[in-house]
């Protein structure tokens, strides 16, 4: 078991931080797609609100490996020469976005409405109540949820690999260890130890940003 | 981008039929993953502290692990005398897809992941609920098991019903996984059309179908069936707030972690 480790350790190690790189940079598509939905849905306008729900509904319910065919065979196809990893980051961080987008929301609304109230009777205009009085408070509360959610993504990111895209991470090294020695059991193995890992980092992580800034209501 | 293939010979038919796999697959899983949820709740919150460990342990391990790394082990490994005895052996008025033999690895996979996140749905449920309830039930003299099955389960459980309408939306989507072990249903049925499957009985269809606009075609149907999906669990969740709110101050139901 821990031969088969040692001596395909490049492999698994390349695959993880193949998997880590996929899963920072969604998320960061993720983030910024998903705060832009969220603008939307609290925005003083019916059709932008309008607009922010559909995205998220779409995005939310289309699946994940859907998604990734329309990103990679489907835009090539149809002659956008566009990248395994650049297909496989859009995929991740526009179908994650959606949930972000609505966690953000939550959030938003979490805030006691007097808080803005009082922003705008001190004489804060829209903008400078929403960044500087809601913002901050509805960062804190968003701190858990985007936790849950970047672990669904580490989960997620097995499905870009996996699928047409094939990007080498982990489950694909695993996968190809596994063909080079038919050791099924051990491969398969190693590669939960590496999620396992990359699950437990991020839970501890977010864990320690909550109990430093989040606010318990 | 032509979505004129939508509309020749019987394409969407087609699809339409593959997808009717995908939501019995879903629908099997989730009876099965929510039959094997429930004990594992009981067994993570049971009094006897090495049996709680145990279940906590094996629900957090395969609700953290990624459902395909669960559905490729399951293809491979289940053994060949199982996986040609389903083939050989299943009940004939199933739809054929779901006579292939990796359906047992698709379908177990589903419901070791689903029913990890769904006991823990369930163990959040049970927790939420107030103390009081449990020990009221202990100051009338019922014993563990009927306090469960009387007093707290009933409550329990109901509180669960939204979470568990959305991770079928989840479920839902994960179906779509098992094309990648081979099992013929949408995404699967949707590259055949698009002819980058390869697959020697169906040529493709005769009118071009491109892999984009079949692959939007799909999304759609998804979206569609799991909005009604979802609209349902909101309103269950609006119903279970108004039907609480004047007895107890009920905390929220964990929602099940997105994925």
């Amino acid at each position: 078991m821990f031969e088969l480790l040692s001596e395909n350790l490049d492999d698994f190690t390349a695959g993880l931080w193949v998997t880590t790189r996929l899963v920072v940079a969604s998320f960061v598509v993720a983030l910024v797609l998903g705060t832009l939905a969220a603008a939307l849905r609290v925005a003083p306008s019916k059709w932008l609100n309008r607009a922010g729900a559909v995205y998220v509904e779409v995005f939310r319910d289309t699946p994940l490996l859907v998604l990734l065919f329309i990103s990679y065979p489907g835009l090539r196809r149809s002659g956008v020469e566009i990248g395994a990893w650049t297909a496989g980051i859009a995929a991740l961080g526009v179908y994650t976005s959606a949930y972000v987008a609505e966690v953000l929301r939550s959030g938003v609304f979490a805030v006691a409405k007097g808080q803005g109230e009082a922003g705008l009777s001190l004489g804060f205009t829209q903008g400078d109540v929403l960044r500087r009085i809601v913002l901050p408070q509805a960062a804190r509360t968003v701190i858990g949820p985007l936790g849950s959610i970047t672990i669904a993504m580490i989960k997620n990111s097995a499905i870009v690999g996996a699928s047409i895209v094939a990007l080498p991470d982990l489950l694909k090294e695993a996968r190809i260890v596994n063909s080079n020695t038919f050791q099924t059991e051990e491969s398969f193995f190693w590669a939960a130890v590496g999620y396992l890992l990359l699950t437990v980092t991020v839970t501890v992580f977010f864990r320690g940003l909550e109990t430093r800034y989040a606010v318990r209501r | 981008m032509s979505f004129e293939w939508v509309w020749t010979e019987n394409n969407l038919q087609f699809l339409a039929e593959a997808f009717l796999i995908n939501f019995e697959i879903a629908l099997i899983s989730m009876v099965l993953a929510l039959a094997l949820a429930l004990p594992l709740a009981l067994l993570s919150i049971s009094p006897v502290a090495p049996v709680r460990l145990a279940a906590k342990t094996w629900v957090d391990i395969f609700r953290n692990l990624p459902l395909i790394l669960m559905i490729l082990f399951l293809a491979l490994q289940l053994p060949d005398s199982l996986k040609a005895g389903w083939q050989d052996n299943a009940p004939t008025w199933l739809p054929e897809a779901l006579r292939s033999q990796f359906v047992l690895a698709g379908i177990g996979g589903l419901v070791l992941y689903n029913s990890a996140v769904l006991a823990e749905v369930f163990r959040a449920g049970i927790l939420s609920l107030d103390r009081g309830q449990r020990e009221a039930a202990a100051a009338l003299g019922l014993r563990y098991r009927e306090q469960m099955r009387l007093v707290v389960l009933p409550q329990g459980l109901r509180r669960m019903v939204p979470a568990t309408v959305s991770q079928l939306i989840t479920l839902n989507k994960d179906t779509t996984l098992v094309s990648i072990i081979a099992i013929q249903e949408v995404v699967r049925s949707g590259r055949i059309l698009a002819g980058t499957a390869g697959n020697p009985f169906a040529g493709g269809s005769a009118v071009e179908a491109p892999i984009l606009s079949v692959m939007i075609v799909i999304g759609l149907m998804f979206v569609v069936v799991n909005f009604a999906l979802s609209r349902i669990s909101r309103r269950l969740e609006i119903q279970q707030g108004r039907r609480t709110a004047t007895t107890e101050e009920a905390p929220p139901v964990a929602e099940p972690a997105p994925a």
